[in-house]
């Protein structure tokens, strides 16, 4: 990972230094096949391993919470979720609720699929997207 | 190009207006690369898309600039007999609402952020296989691009003097405005690196107000001269020096008792009446014609000088020169 210039860009509310070491509060909304939910509520799939591998990197544990989109971007914007996944493309209209990363992983139909971060916590967001580079090779064969 | 209409001009001016012509072809390359880049770095958000409108907004003066200074070269014909010059106080108001424009728009974003604390995001960028913050990018782009409208705009006010040209004038207000909203962005990005979600917004709010009030001045002077307000220097701080000098040279003449020149501003030239009072009943249809080249051959700017004989003193207030202004001449001294 590249290091230099440790804290910054910086958070506004501090989102991934909170996080470090701790919990990375992620909202999760069911969209096969990208993410999808089992019987005890946990999330499976290519973005819920995604999400558990991006903790791991941060020594975090995840704590889901299930919902539908609107009222996790709520959540998001109130600063009570870091993440949101559910299988959004890059033109999703949360854009002007949430920050998009960039595509993880291209799909079949040529779009673009992102996460959404909480808006303007630009460290969380560049940290991410880092990884999101990192791991972009490991990831193109299993794009549905 | 050696003339406007029918004026001819020195090779001072001569020389300007080239070089004014070719800066400007420069600047608009310039523009459309740095769209371009911008277009790259920011891609289709929604910051792009104002950053846009503004980019479009400062492509009209420089547009209304070489439109201008083409149609006011065109001869005075039986349609138009005074001439093409006024398509310069036309440029000169698009430009001055253009640059109006920005600084509304820069007003409006800036104090919307703030109000509605939208917080920016900026994300990496895969550059080469090395992810980059994009905040780097933009505070080059960003700096890079106030470099070459901060040397432009110094070159293009000592040539709009020279032009006597008020559309490079509100020109080079537009330079200043685009130099400091790089200025400004730079220092914004930077203060969102540091976690400031507000400081983009703030900066671009400080510089807005110095440009909107260019923007307003340059709008408001342009409208001034359209409604023939007494002629005044390139930047609109002072009457036009000539007014004083065609006085000076009319009243020089042992017949005349007083003078008063009415000036408006037709562009790149001055159309003056002047009002003559004379000393006794009538003179030489050629005494006229000999003041009327004298007062022409001041100034390249005289080209249009109208002269109208009078015995009666004139009324205060009939004209824009008055004895109390100082530049109108009271009755000769002998």
């Amino acid at each position: 990972m590249a290091a230099g210039c440790a804290n910054y860009p910086a958070d506004p509310e501090d989102s991934l230094e909170t996080a470090r070491g701790s919990q990375l509060q992620v909202g999760v909304t069911e969209n096969p096949p990208w993410v999808e939910i089992d019987d005890d509520d946990k999330p499976f799939g290519l973005e819920a391993e995604l999400i558990i591998d991006y903790a791991e990197r941060l020594d975090a544990e995840v704590a889901w919470t299930v919902g539908s989109e609107s009222e996790l971007i709520g959540l998001l914007d109130s600063h009570q979720l870091d993440v949101v996944i559910g299988g959004f493309d890059e033109n999703t209209p949360w854009q002007s609720e949430a920050a998009t990363t960039r595509p993880y992983g291209t799909a079949s139909d040529g779009t673009g699929r992102v996460l959404l971060v909480e808006m303007g916590e630009n460290a969380l967001l560049s940290d991410m997207e880092r990884y999101l580079i990192d791991t972009e090779d490991e990831r193109a064969g299993e794009m549905p | 190009m050696n003339a406007f209409g029918h004026a001819e001009l020195p090779a001072e001016q001569k020389d300007a207006l080239a070089k004014a012509r070719k800066i400007q072809w420069i600047w608009l390359g310039v523009l459309v690369l740095t769209v371009a880049a911008m277009a790259t770095v920011m891609g289709n958000s929604q910051a792009m898309q104002t950053a846009l409108v503004e980019d479009g907004l400062s492509f009209l003066p420089p547009l209304a600039f070489l439109i201008g200074a083409r149609v006011a070269r065109m001869a005075p014909s039986r349609r138009f007999p005074f001439g093409f010059h006024r398509a310069v106080g036309v440029g000169h108001l698009v430009s001055g609402v253009a640059l109006a424009g920005i600084g509304l728009l820069l007003i409006f974003e800036g104090a919307s952020t703030l109000l509605e604390q939208k917080h920016p995001p900026i994300g990496v960028v895969n550059f080469l296989g090395t992810p980059i913050w994009m905040g780097w990018l933009m505070m080059s782009v960003a700096l890079a691009s106030c470099i070459t409208p901060v040397i432009l705009g110094r070159i293009k006010r000592r040539l709009a003097e020279q032009l006597h040209d008020k559309v490079l004038r509100a020109d080079a207000d537009m330079n200043r405005a685009d130099w400091m909203t790089g200025l400004a962005t730079a220092a914004g990005v930077a203060g969102i690196g540091m976690g400031w979600w507000w400081a983009d917004a703030a900066a671009a709010l400080l510089i807005s107000i110095s440009i909107t009030k260019d923007g307003w001045e340059n709008t408001r002077d342009a409208i001034r001269d359209l409604v023939d307000m007494r002629a005044t220097t390139f930047d609109n701080s002072q009457p036009h020096w000539l007014i004083g000098q065609i006085n000076a040279e009319v009243l020089d003449d042992p017949l005349v008792h007083s003078v008063q020149a009415r000036a408006r501003d037709q562009g790149h030239v001055l159309h003056v009446e002047l009002f003559v009072q004379l000393r006794q009943p009538g003179v030489e249809v050629s005494w006229v014609e000999q003041l009327r080249e004298r007062c022409r051959n001041l100034d390249w700017r005289l080209e249009d000088v109208v002269i109208t004989l009078t015995s009666q003193p004139f009324q205060e207030g009939e004209s824009s020169l008055d004895h109390d202004q100082g530049e109108g001449m009271g009755p000769r001294a002998d």
